[in-house]
């Protein structure tokens, strides 16, 4: 399995901006990877259905999305994994998902947050799952679309002296 | 010549003066004309006043002098005894009384609103409301329609006398075609518009405009019809600016539902709407009025007396299903041909008997018996003799489309004539008519689709069992003389449907228990029958079919025969959605006729509260004093038992499955006479669907003990031998599996000679989720038929492997609940964006959705709408938030030129008009690309 995209959006997939990324990406599949939206229905309706034409959207958990990336029978698939949350990024990277650079699409912000760019509010356990992620050496990239200027996250947090 | 010009001739031939009369035979015998035309022709001349008679056996008729140039005039001369052909309706100069309301049956009783809206909405001024007529088919929108009209001259509220009738179905399959119809169009507008033509609407102008099945307008029709309501003015096809004006007075109508999402616009826009009650809750008295007005219609076309016993009443009254009045027009015509052929020599009277009717109008006794309240109203009103004369008043018969589009009387008149002549005897005459007459009733019957329920019943039971049962009525009908009628198939087909599952699926057979042996010998006939039925029940399925099902056949035949109405198990459906439930239900009261089964439909944003309490009413209501069972579509609502049985002192069970199936399944149950809520409950809960394509809904997780689960899960894949072909499946059910992520499903594929003792092996160590191949292995597990798994790669195999997963299986259906609402859209808005005001901004943005909606080609799902909703808001908040999003200038420029891009432009303004937010070209291309890619789809 080839992870093509590792992105961080609340609204997972949504609208255009998936396919943007999925064209760009030149995936085959749209993982999910989301424990919560495994379990509702709903969403889990409304996101099959707002999927891009000709590309397959799948909805799995963490622990089956780390087992089915290290088991060969999935080989051929090229994947875009959409998490809401930088912690669930962490734990599939923890969990031996290969990657070089996180994408940041929108974080929606809450009242223990704060926000970092206009898209982008964090928390503290945002911080330290960033922070670890960063640690990795891998590359925390904000861009809602292909087509924006890449923003180091890490600057940003660095900036607003959250870390 | 025509006959009336022959008869005319010979009437003429003979002179004028009462000394010259003859009688109807003469002609008859001279002119070789069949003797009731003559006699038809005859009464039609007197009519029109080119003919006299004099009174007396038989009659006399002779030409009368000053009338004879004057021919197809049909203007009437003595209206006390009219002519009730379908007459042209131009009211201007014949009538001199107009008859509106007052002579509508039930206008002071149960149209009586209906009426006083209809009333309002054509004085009220200055110009007098739109109206929108809502009711099912056959309830008399088209007469309510064409009677608003009479009002209106009445009361001299129109500028002009014109009533022009359009039915939006018609062309419904060519929206240009019918926009130019209705509006009109301009040379050059379409290949083939030599010149500009006037649409209905302006040759309406003063007048009425009568739109019928008007929600089968397409949507940039309604547009148009919506702006003229309001402003008056329109444009032709081919015209860019809206310059014509035209004064009509619109009434529309429609069988759709009203909550139905087809009609909220129109329910929204026009501000009258007449619903109009169905045959079932009219009055006892009007359902006799109207059978009286409807004979009466028959009697004068035939120029007899038409009389009928108390049960022929009963019958045709209790012959509506569905189709409400319309049908009755229907049956009443059928049923008059018939006695018209039955009583040809007869010239007074046609005698209408009760053994000598069709069977389904037949039936119309046993369903009316079926409401004792109801027939004890409608027997009270009746004398024993029912007799319709021809008719002294003007009838007005309007041309709806249970007109037969001729006349059946001639028909029948002239065929019987020329039978006789090929020396047929009166048997042969007869049976060839008879043929006949039903040929035009069957041709009704399937225009107008009553045969839907049994379409309905092919979907979930097998063919072949409908064979069978059908058999087995013929069986029952011929040589047991058993009253086995329409429902007899509907109930025994799915019993038997059910019985072979249980047995295929290998579950153990029902016990007997002892109160049901005892029960059953008290109707030892119907134990009899029920071992003969086994029987042929046995033959067809080369089984033993063990005795306790004889049992519970003779309990279905006496139940059938007897359709006992107190004490039963009540049902109560309860679902999420707008319609969900009701539609379920409408479908199963319709199969079964039942009625102790009642709907409740659950919006996804009411309240748990409300509907908690809206249950306990539909139990309440429902309850015969037996207990309730209540069928619920999640789980959450399986708690409400103890609660309901607390509130409403009626015993409660639930079980936490809707499917159509399973409440046909409770229906049929707790219709079985003597059947108690915690066996039906019990029996329900084995309920495994009535086939295989139901029962891959239907599977229940397994309850899966600790041990049950830890099990390797794997699918059983029987091949004929357990190599090559048996690879091959192996290969296909892993490529199926890996394609969806299923990675801890193995599959086994086993020979169909070692199956029994493999499965059982398999089964030891393994889980088997599933089987397929070439023959079913006949486990509990589902059977998916390999040629099902190849037809539709695999979908129905994953979908079975999900619900299994899922605690609640049931697919969330928006489309088809239509229970997303811009309350969703806000619920999603709240959770994900930071600086908007969902509960401010979803009413915008739906609105958004809308103004798209009637202006782009695709329809709008709710999922989509949704999706754009979001997109929006996003958008919305980066224009806010001074955030761009990334576009090139090609990209922009290719957009351009797609037909979205200018309708999106539309509404972005629209919004700036609200919002005072301005989205950028940048921000329009996202919106239009959403469109574009789900226009791929």
């Amino acid at each position: 399995m080839e992870i093509r995209l590792l992105r961080i959006d609340s609204r997972l997939l949504h609208g255009q901006v998936t396919t943007n990324w999925a064209k760009v990406t030149k995936v085959n599949r749209i993982l999910v990877v989301s424990d919560s939206v495994a379990q509702d229905r709903i969403r889990l309706t409304l996101l099959v259905q707002a999927s891009p034409p000709g590309i397959k959207v799948n909805v799995v958990t963490i622990e089956k999305m780390i087992r089915i990336y290290h088991d060969i029978r999935f080989n051929g698939i090229k994947v875009m994994i959409l998490v809401e949350e930088p912690v669930d990024a962490k734990r599939l990277i923890e969990g031996g998902i290969k990657v070089d650079s996180v994408n940041i699409g929108a974080i929606s912000f809450d009242k223990t947050k704060v926000m970092v760019s206009d898209a982008v509010a964090v928390n503290t356990n945002d911080i330290s799952a960033f922070g670890w992620i960063h640690n990795k050496g891998i590359k925390l990239d904000v861009r809602k679309v292909s087509g924006d200027n890449s923003k180091d996250l890490w600057h940003s947090l660095l900036e607003k002296k959250l870390v | 010549m025509t006959r009336r010009e022959k008869i005319l001739d010979y009437l003429a031939s003979h002179g004028t003066g009462v000394g010259n009369a003859v009688t109807t035979s003469q002609v008859a015998e001279r002119l070789s004309i069949f003797r009731s035309n003559v006699s038809k022709e005859l009464n039609l001349l007197v009519r029109k006043g080119i003919v006299n008679k004099q009174a007396g056996r038989p009659v006399r008729y002779w030409m009368n002098t000053n009338e004879k140039n004057k021919d197809s005039d049909l203007e009437v001369k003595h209206p006390k005894e009219t002519f009730s052909h379908p007459v042209e309706r131009d009211f201007s100069t014949t009538t001199p009384k107009i008859v509106a309301f007052d002579e509508m049956i039930g206008n002071h009783d149960s149209l009586r609103n209906q009426v006083e809206q209809a009333k309002a909405a054509l004085l009220y001024p200055p110009r007098g409301l739109n109206t929108l007529i809502i009711g099912p088919t056959g309830s008399g929108k088209t007469y309510f329609a064409n009677t608003m009209y009479r009002f209106a001259i009445k009361s001299e509220v129109l500028l002009k006398k014109k009533f022009i009738t359009f039915n939006c179905a018609d062309y419904a399959h060519n929206p240009q075609l019918l926009m130019s119809h209705l509006f009109g169009y301009v040379k050059g507008a379409f290949t083939g518009a030599n010149e500009d033509k006037d649409g209905l609407i302006q040759q309406a102008d003063g007048g009425m405009l009568f739109l019928d099945e008007v929600h089968r307008l397409p949507p940039e029709g309604q547009e148009m019809i919506f702006y003229f309501m309001d402003h008056g003015i329109y444009s032709r096809l081919g015209e860019t600016a809206k310059v014509h004006q035209a004064d009509v007075r619109l009434v529309c109508a429609t069988t759709e539902n009203p909550e139905s999402s087809l009609l909220q616009t129109f329910v929204r826009r026009i501000p009258i709407i007449i619903q109009l009650p169905t045959f079932e809750q009219r009055t006892a008295r009007e359902k006799i009025k109207l059978l009286e007005q409807l004979l009466t219609l028959e009697a004068n076309r035939i120029q007899r007396d038409i009389c009928l016993n108390e049960d022929v009443v009963q019958a045709l009254i209790g012959s509506v299903t569905y189709g409400n009045v319309g049908q009755l027009k229907s049956n009443v015509q059928l049923v008059c041909a018939q006695g018209f052929l039955n009583n040809m020599q007869n010239e007074n009277e046609i005698r209408l008997k009760f053994d000598q009717l069709p069977p389904n109008v037949k039936d119309g006794l046993s369903h009316l018996a079926n409401d004792r309240h109801e027939l004890s109203e409608i027997t009270r009103l009746l004398e024993t003799k029912m007799i319709i004369k021809p008719s002294a008043q003007k009838e007005y018969i309007e041309s709806d489309s249970y007109e037969l589009p001729y006349n059946l009387y001639e028909i029948i008149g002239d065929k019987a004539a020329l039978l006789k002549d090929e020396g047929l005897d009166k048997g042969a005459i007869n049976n060839f008519i008879m043929t006949d007459i039903n040929l035009h009733l069957k041709s009704f019957y399937s225009k107008r689709k009553l045969n839907a329920a049994e379409d309905r019943l092919n979907e979930i039971v097998d063919q072949e069992v409908i064979k069978l049962t059908k058999k087995i009525q013929k069986f029952l009908v011929e040589e047991e003389a058993y009253p086995a009628r329409d429902n007899f198939i509907y109930a025994m087909s799915l019993h038997i449907s059910s019985f072979v599952k249980r047995v295929q699926s290998g579950k153990p057979l029902r016990q007997i228990s002892s109160d049901l042996i005892s029960m059953v010998h008290d109707y030892p006939a119907e134990l009899e029958v029920a071992q003969k039925v086994k029987v042929i029940i046995e033959e067809s399925y080369q089984f033993p079919i063990p005795e306790s099902e004889v049992y519970y056949m003779a309990i279905l035949l006496v139940s059938l025969k007897s359709e006992p109405k107190a004490g039963m198990v009540g049902i109560v459906v309860a679902a999420h959605g707008k319609s969900t439930a009701s539609s379920m239900v409408q479908v199963v009261t319709q199969l079964l006729s039942v009625e102790n089964i009642t709907s409740y439909d659950m919006p996804l944003e009411m309240s748990p509260k409300i509907a908690f309490d809206g249950i306990a009413e539909e139990v309440r209501k429902i309850n015969q004093g037996n207990g309730v069972l209540l069928l619920v579509d999640m789980g959450s609502l399986s708690t409400f038992s103890s609660k309901l049985t607390e509130k409403t002192q009626v015993e409660v069970r639930t079980i936490d499955m809707v499917t159509t199936a399973m409440i046909l399944e409770a229906a049929r149950k707790t219709a079985l006479i003597d059947s108690d809520l915690t066996t039906v409950y019990r029996e329900l809960r084995e309920f495994a669907g009535y086939s295989r394509a139901a029962e891959r809904v239907e599977i229940k997780k397994q309850p899966s003990s600790e041990k049950n689960s830890k099990k390797e899960k794997v699918i059983v894949a029987v091949c004929s031998t357990g190599v090559g072909t048996a690879r091959k499946i192996k290969e296909l059910l892993d490529e199926i599996l890996i394609d969806n992520l299923i990675d801890d499903i193995k599959v086994l594929p086993v020979s169909v000679v070692q199956m029994k003792q493999e499965m059982k092996k398999i089964k030891k160590n393994q889980r088997i989720v599933a089987t397929t191949g070439i023959i079913n292995p006949d486990i509990s597990a589902p059977f998916i038929p390999l040629k099902q798994l190849l037809q539709d790669g695999g979908k129905s195999l994953i979908e079975l492997i999900e619900n299994m997963d899922q605690s609640q299986g049931q697919k969330i259906e928006f489309e088809y609940s239509d229970s997303i609402t811009e309350e969703m859209a806000q619920k999603y808005l709240e959770q994900y964006f930071t600086f908007l005001n969902p509960k401010k901004i979803t009413n915008v943005l739906w609105k958004y959705c809308d103004f798209v909606d009637r202006r782009v080609q695709m329809k709008l799902t709710n999922t989509f709408r949704i999706s754009l909703i979001m997109h929006l808001a996003g958008a919305i908040e980066r224009v806010l938030m001074g955030s761009k999003m990334t576009v090139s200038t090609q990209e922009i420029s290719n957009i351009q030129k797609t037909p979205i891009y200018k309708v999106i432009i539309k509404a972005n303004e629209m919004l700036q008009e609200i919002l005072d937010i301005k989205l950028g070209e940048n921000e329009t291309y996202y919106v239009v690309q959403l469109f574009n890619t789900e226009l791929k789809k």
